[in-house]
């Protein structure tokens, strides 16, 4: 019978985030298709994670003690193996580090249909519906897949409440044949812990390019001083070495929800959005009233920041006594 | 008067001075030679009047540092003099015919030598007490400067030779003017040298006929001695100054050489650079006017001229003989000095011996980009969009004529319509924010005054001055092609821009292209326009303003009283800036500077906002765009905000005849 | 020690895109097309396996408006061959290059394939993935930085996760690698030897036939709706300044 089946990324011996909310985006769509949900879980310990995944119908297990570590070729053997046996309706990847090295490949391998960066899934009478951002969030594409096929859903984009739903799956375990993994684990770097979580903090100030010079940190930095928050700022700053990777919010970087996020000279890319976007306060200072920004922010002034922040930091000075 | 033993003494010692100075001279020669470029045959008697005239006159070196202009004119006059002099001692020695006590033409030698040789001493001894008692701060480098070791040692080393030779040679030859007076009686011709020689009367004769042969001895031996040293020696500069300024620099100023794949070591450049080594007075002028070096920057344009000529004073045998030398920027001048050149051309404008170490950096900037040595992303990118998109900001073409959306009037096409007058608008003008203003309000001006103007839209690219000045030939060929090829298929009478960069490519940079293109500046046609009363003035600005001059307007292109003109028209009143005309400091955006990261420290703008305030006015009045975001940047910056605003000269010239300006700049 | 890397061009994002009447795809006469940032990175990876192990590096470019520019652009940083792959439209999709790129890449000859992680337009799949799976070759994308030890045939990169973590992994050649950042900035080739290379004319061309393959039925290509859009508040710096301390302030935000 066929199923929809979601890849369940592991973080260590944890499930990760993403994980859930492809659970909630695949119950939506199995209930829609008539069909179960599977769970693909893979690594040693695989069974004893399964009883997290009480949303879906059925977790498959596969306990390769090779893939102890995810690897990218091992991985694709077993999923792929996992797909001809099973042959799901559709299959469900998370589009991140890990589940971008397993779409596309799956994707050739047995021929079916592929539809990144998801935002939106639903069936109509039978028909699986993705809608995806496309051309750096300018653009929206909606694709259908009438028969079988895989998608990638991009985090962030649907409530993973509906995935955590507490349950009894049936644990079934794939036999596949031995992982020869032609890609093997080596070691692991941590990112340098540094002074501050940001993760951690209410009240965080944004820098993005267009602060301009690097000596006008010291502007953003008394502002966060003076409203007793943390400086974050977006990829390029980090990339220029301005601040170190342990402040970068995005996609490749950390994910905060803050009671406030002051984003200060960044224009609201896709990847940078991702990391802030459910912050409870967002406010924005740009001097381009169309940055997209202002799409995902409560608040927005359109001024020069070098105009805006000494003025923004005397008034919560003055506020503040 | 010498006895036959001297004679052969001196024979000897001047063939054998003259001998070893002549090996020297020859390397030198074979040194210089190994540049690049031609020698150039044409107008050899007007370089040569031009240059007397410019070297007696002292106008290379009246720019600045007046007083010492006027001491070094002791000394060039005596020198001259001396040429004479040292002649007919020489005669003298040999046959004793003696000049003194003539009366007549012998008479006015005799004064002339007289007075000549005691200015000689007091500027000689005025040069010394400046460089070892007052120390000036000119003479000192900035640390990150690179220096070969032993260069500061060796100039104190050099000019205290070069002092003391002068002082004894000039010295020695008047105190025997001295001792022979005392033995002959005064001449009323040489008081100076009767007063002193009081002094030696009632000495024994056979002391002061030792005097006598003594101080000949002392004066002609040491330039007998001193040829020899000619070829390590700042002094060199008696023989080559001249020459370099009868050759001249690249006419117009604006105009860069011929590109070719630009230079990495001293042989590879052209032979005028090496020339200018053997030139150079190492008196710092050029590094006191340089924006790099006076905001604390590597860059001295001084220290790589004297880099030069130490490495060559030290392996002047092998480098004459063809031995290659290490690429510049491991001994002449460091990589990151190289990128902080702003290409303003004071160093060249300055030089009081015509050298141009500017033309040096530039011809090492492209051989840096050709090995791919680009110093920071920021100006990498820059060049990946000018090549891209044809403009410095990454934006498409088609929004190049977007600032004129906000007008009340279409602004013709220039492409498909004639016009009268082709604006060139330039990068800033059209894509910066706040430059776009200016444009509005220069726009509105040429409209009320009923100009027929058109502008080429998407069509236009950015001129290439800069990517050219950045080492970018390649890019600058690209984008001078394109629009040489738009120009040519225009029909105007006359290019018009407000940007001196765009103003000085199409001058003088599209000849090596085969154009010459008529361009104007808008603030010689703004006046123009007024002069004819096609503007009129109907409320006087009545303000009191400072005037900055644009480095490629008042330097590359000599146009200052245009400007001022306007200023006096539209009714504002003047303060000028200390360091105006053609002497104006540089803003730090040009050499591609404006497309490179910033670095830490005071910026050349910030520096110049500074010396305005001195003036006790509030309005800094600018006529270049790019020049119009960095004061406006450096206002806030340098802590200004409110007490000095930045305007463009068209928005006063809108005020005062009562076009609606786009903004008008209130303090 | 053959290097081979796929790149594609892109619609540049710099520009307005517009959509076709019939909503169903990009208007693709109104696109400005340039080398997809990530397939630069690749190249920048290619070129630094030739400086420190003397790889042959081969680019591959799918013919579009401006594909010239990038072949003799990677020829002048250091590439040994550029070929143009010819007979694909604009708009064919990440999947039909893929398997076209399948195609021709055995006569080319590989020990690596580099390819940029993903571009804008690869919304039917990312290239270095889909070809390694048309190749039956390993693949890791994410990639940060590329060894190789041609002797044992093996490759060692980085691999970057979310949250600054990254992960170093050992794959068995030939295998095909995602990029993500080079270890360097891409390099600068200056304008005059781009010039000069494409006087001598050395880039190549190779037919590719236009293939099928499995596709997602697109119903219609639009623009986000933008339905919450921040209040603007008005006025100049400082009094938007106070109505954002007035809000915070509000909100228990301005606590000590």
């Amino acid at each position: 019978m066929a199923e929809v089946m979601v890849f369940a990324e592991r973080q260590g011996d944890s499930l990760a985030e993403v994980t859930y909310e492809l659970l909630a985006a695949g119950r939506q769509l199995s209930e829609a298709l008539g069909c179960e949900l599977s769970a693909l879980l893979v690594g040693p310990g695989a069974g004893g994670l399964a009883s997290g995944l009480g949303s879906a119908d059925v977790v498959v297990c596969a306990e390769d003690p090779q893939l102890a570590h995810f690897t990218p070729d091992g991985t694709l053997q077993v999923l792929e193996a996992a797909v001809q046996e099973r042959s799901p309706r559709l299959v469900l990847l998370p589009s991140t580090s890990q589940g971008l090295d397993l779409a596309a490949p799956l994707a050739a391998r047995t021929g079916l249909p592929l539809v990144a960066y998801c935002r939106e899934l639903w069936a109509e009478d039978g028909v699986v519906v993705a809608r995806s951002q496309v051309y750096g969030g300018k653009l929206m594409v909606e694709v259908a897949l009438p028969e079988r096929g895989i998608a990638c859903l991009l985090p962030g984009s649907v409530s993973a409440e509906a995935g955590r739903a507490p349950g009894t799956p049936r644990v079934e375990f794939l036999s596949v044949p031995a992982v020869s993994a032609r890609a093997r684990f080596r070691q692991r770097f941590e990112p340098e812990a540094g002074d501050v979580d940001i993760t951690r903090e209410d009240i965080l100030v944004a820098v993005g390019r267009g602060i301009g010079d690097r000596e006008n940190l010291s502007l953003v930095e008394e502002l966060a001083e003076a409203l007793g928050g943390a400086v974050c700022a977006s990829r390029p700053l980090v990339d220029s070495g301005w601040l170190p990777k342990n402040r970068q919010v995005g996609k490749s970087g950390l994910v905060v929800k803050p009671k406030l996020y002051l984003a200060v000279g960044i224009s609201g890319a896709p990847e940078h959005l991702e990391g802030m976007k459910d912050s409870e306060l967002i406010v924005a200072v740009n001097t381009d009233a169309r940055a997209p920004i202002f799409d995902v922010a409560h608040y927005g002034v359109v001024a020069d920041l070098f105009d805006f922040l000494p003025a923004l930091t005397e008034a919560v000075r003055q506020r503040k006594g | 008067m010498l006895t036959p033993l001297e004679r052969v003494l001196f024979l000897a010692l001047a063939a054998g001075c003259l001998a070893y100075a002549a090996v020297g001279f020859r390397q030198v020669f074979a040194a210089i030679r190994r540049g690049h470029g031609g020698f150039p045959r044409d107008r050899w008697p007007q370089r040569l009047a031009r240059t007397a005239v410019q070297v007696l006159a002292h106008q290379t070196l009246w720019r600045t540092r007046r007083p010492v202009a006027v001491f070094h004119a002791f000394i060039l006059f005596a020198f001259t003099d001396y040429f004479l002099v040292n002649v007919a001692d020489l005669v003298e020695g040999f046959t004793g015919f003696s000049a003194a006590h003539r009366g007549g033409v012998w008479g006015i030698y005799n004064l002339v030598a007289d007075v000549l040789s005691v200015l000689a001493l007091v500027g000689m001894t005025y040069f010394l007490v400046r460089r070892f008692v007052f120390r000036p701060k000119s003479f000192r480098f900035n640390p990150q400067v690179m220096l070969l070791p032993g260069v500061e040692a060796g100039i104190r080393r050099d000019s205290l030779v070069v002092g003391g030779f002068i002082l004894f040679h000039v010295g020695s030859r008047w105190l025997g003017q001295a001792f022979k007076l005392a033995a002959e009686g005064p001449d009323p011709w040489q008081p100076l040298a009767s007063a002193v020689s009081t002094l030696f009367v009632g000495m024994p004769e056979q002391a002061l006929e030792v005097g006598v042969h003594a101080t000949w001895w002392v004066a002609l031996g040491l330039i007998l001695l001193f040829l020899p040293y000619f070829p390590r020696s700042k002094h060199i500069h008696l023989f080559f100054a001249p020459l370099n300024l009868a050759l001249g620099l690249p006419q117009p100023p604006g105009r860069l050489e011929a590109d070719g794949k630009g230079a990495a070591r001293l042989e590879e450049l052209p032979w005028r650079r090496i020339l200018d080594a053997y030139a150079c007075i190492m008196c710092n002028r050029c590094q006191d006017v340089c924006p790099a070096h006076q905001t604390g920057r590597s860059l001295s344009p001084a220290a790589l001229e004297i880099n030069k000529r130490y490495y060559l004073n030290r392996h002047l045998r092998e480098f004459s003989r063809g031995a290659p030398s290490p690429p510049l920027w491991e001994y002449a001048i460091s990589v990151d000095a190289v990128w902080a050149c702003t290409t303003c051309s004071a160093c060249v404008h300055v030089c009081p011996v015509g050298n141009a170490p500017m033309l040096d950096i530039v011809e090492i900037r492209k051989r840096l980009l050709e090995e791919g040595v680009v110093p920071d992303t920021n100006l990498q990118e820059v060049l990946v969009k000018l090549g891209k998109y044809g403009n410095s900001f990454g934006k498409p073409e088609r929004q190049r004529g977007q600032w004129t959306k906000g007008l009340p009037f279409r602004v013709k096409d220039a492409r498909r319509e004639t016009v009268d007058v082709l604006w060139f608008v330039g990068d800033y003008a059209s894509f910066d924010p706040r430059v776009q203003e200016v444009t509005r309000t220069v726009a509105r001006l040429l409209h009320h005054a009923g100009v027929d103007f058109g502008i080429l839209y998407e069509g236009e690219r950015n001129s290439g001055n800069d990517a050219r000045r950045v080492g970018e030939a390649g890019l600058f060929e690209v984008l001078a092609e394109h629009n040489i090829r738009l120009l040519d298929q225009a029909t105007y009478r006359v290019i018009l821009t407000t940007d001196p960069h765009s103003l000085n490519a199409l001058r003088n940079e599209y000849q090596a292209l085969g154009r010459r293109y008529p361009v104007v500046h808008y603030t010689e046609f703004l006046l123009q326009l007024l002069e004819e009363g096609r503007l009129k003035v109907v409320q006087p600005v009545g303000r009191r303003v400072t005037y900055h001059d644009p480095c490629y307007l008042a330097r590359y292109n000599r146009v200052t009283e245009a400007p001022r003109g306007l200023l006096r028209r539209v009714g504002a009143e003047l303060v000028e800036m200390p360091r105006n005309r053609e002497n104006t400091f540089c803003c730090g955006a040009g050499g591609g500077r404006i497309w490179m990261r910033e670095e830490p420290g005071e910026r050349p703008s910030e520096s110049r906002i500074r010396e305005a305030a001195t003036l006790g006015v509030d309005t800094f009045v600018v006529a270049c765009p790019k020049d119009y975001t960095m004061y406006t940047d450096a206002v806030k910056t340098a802590g200004y905000e409110g007490r000095m605003v930045v305007c463009d000269v068209a928005e006063l010239v809108a005020q005062a005849v009562g076009v609606r300006a786009e903004v008008l700049a209130q303090v | 020690m053959d290097v081979v890397v796929c790149c594609k061009l892109v619609p540049d994002l710099v520009e307005e895109l517009e959509v076709n009447e019939a909503g169903t795809d990009l208007d693709w006469a109104a696109v400005r097309w340039v080398l997809n940032e990530f397939d630069d990175h690749a190249l920048e990876e290619a070129f630094l396996l030739k400086e420190s192990t003397g790889a042959r590096v081969t680019v591959l470019v799918p013919e579009a408006d401006g594909a010239e520019e990038v072949l003799y652009t990677a020829l002048a940083k250091g590439a040994d061959r550029a070929i143009r792959l010819t007979g694909l439209p604009p708009g064919a999709g990440s999947r039909a290059l893929a398997a076209a790129f399948s195609q021709v890449l055995p006569s080319v000859g590989y020990d690596v394939i580099l390819t940029g992680v993903q571009a804008v337009d690869d919304v039917d799949g990312q290239v270095g993935g889909l070809l390694s799976g048309m190749l039956g070759l390993p693949y890791v994308g994410v990639v940060t930085g590329v060894e190789v030890d041609w002797q044992a045939r093996r490759a060692v990169v980085r691999k970057e996760y979310a949250g600054g973590v990254v992960e170093e992994l050992e794959v068995d050649l030939p295998a095909v690698l995602g990029v993500q950042s080079a270890r360097k900035p891409p390099r600068y080739a200056p304008v005059s030897r781009v010039r000069q290379l494409m006087r001598e004319g050395k880039a190549e061309a190779l037919p590719a036939e236009l293939p099928a393959v499995p596709r997602a039925a697109v119903r219609r290509v639009f623009r986000p709706q933008t339905d919450r859009r921040a209040q603007i508040l008005q006025g100049p710096a400082e009094q938007a300044a106070a109505q954002l301390v007035a809000i915070l302030e509000e909100r228990g935000l301005l606590r000590r």
